[in-house]
């Protein structure tokens, strides 16, 4: 995961932080609420009053900075991994260690998923509590994370960190 | 071959489908990654609110969802390198394993430890599949 990333991942949670502030705020006049994908539909979310899930209790900025940044400080990836920084012409040599690192990481950033239950074992649904479409937005941080694309088929039967690893370790055709 | 329907496709799947799909749509749309959050939370929102609707009603809205997601669709989405519409989709081509069953002896022969192993390899398949499914019938083998 690049420092991109997970500059993303931080926006992201921001983002979902003030998701309720904005959507109760005026929606006119800011630029970045411009409904873009709505040129043939007409904008019918912006009279409407969001209601969002909210899933754990503490939910201050700082609370979701000190958990980012703790998990981010705890995944050194400098030293880890011997490589500075992603090369898009060439892959990074991939190891099982690595990908279990870099899937581990990835869910330990989804706001959803508390990071102290974790473990590569523990199953989604049942065990960190995700629906179904958590779930979808889990593998879609997978696809992002490791760069091809998950088809639904095979999406679905990717139940724990565990059957993620050894998928992206087949695919990607590592095995040590 | 993964992608062949082999079965009817639950209306839970078709959700989800919908749901990437949506999202990946909407990752087209807003290239700022804090705008496509907030779009992202708002459609989650959506979903959210008919969790519990039942199934007629749920049948409906999918028939809508998947009807506005076509209607709003991005005109140059983003894909995957290596998947279909990606820029490197089928560059690199993987030749089947058994095209090396087809080398010219000769050509087999400057490489007798690999070959020597893939025999041995291929009897020990075979051993395996008889064990696991069981000795083919005799009416199945060679062709018609």
């Amino acid at each position: 995961m690049s420092f991109t990333q997970i500059a993303r991942q931080c926006s992201r949670f921001a983002a979902a932080l003030s998701t309720a502030r904005l959507a109760s705020s005026s929606l006119v006049g800011q630029t970045q609420t411009r409904m873009m994908h709505r040129i043939v539909m007409p904008a019918m979310i912006s009279s409407q009053k969001f209601h969002v899930r909210q899933y754990s209790a503490k939910s201050t900025i700082e609370d979701i900075k000190f958990r980012v940044l703790k998990v981010v400080s705890a995944y050194d990836k400098q030293s880890r991994c011997g490589w500075q920084m992603r090369k898009y012409s060439a892959k990074p040599p991939l190891s099982l260690k690595l990908i279990n690192e870099r899937v581990l990481l990835v869910l330990k950033l989804y706001d959803k998923i508390d990071p102290s239950k974790l473990n590569v074992e523990s199953h989604f649904i049942n065990d960190l509590g995700l629906d179904s479409l958590d779930h979808v937005e889990v593998i879609m941080a997978m696809e992002d994370e490791f760069g091809f694309e998950i088809p639904d088929s095979d999406a679905e039967k990717l139940l724990k960190p565990a059957d993620i690893i050894k998928y992206v370790a087949d695919k990607e055709d590592v095995y040590e | 071959m993964a992608q062949v329907p082999l079965a009817i496709v639950s209306h839970k799947r078709q959700v989800c489908s919908l749901y990437k799909r949506a999202l990946r749509n909407l990752e087209a749309w807003y290239d700022r990654r804090n705008v496509y959050r907030y779009r992202a939370v708002q459609l989650r929102a959506r979903f959210d609110e008919n969790r519990n609707k039942d199934l007629g009603e749920g049948i409906r809205l999918l028939a809508c969802g998947q009807k506005e997601l076509f209607e709003t669709k991005h005109f140059q989405p983003k894909n995957f390198a290596n998947s279909a519409g990606g820029c490197a989709f089928e560059r690199e081509v993987i030749p089947p394993d058994w095209l090396l069953d087809y080398w010219h002896p000769l050509e087999k022969a400057q490489y007798p430890e690999y070959f020597a192993k893939r025999e041995q390899r291929k009897k020990e398949f075979v051993v395996w599949w008889e064990k696991q499914y069981g000795k083919p019938d005799p009416k199945d083998l060679g062709h018609h």
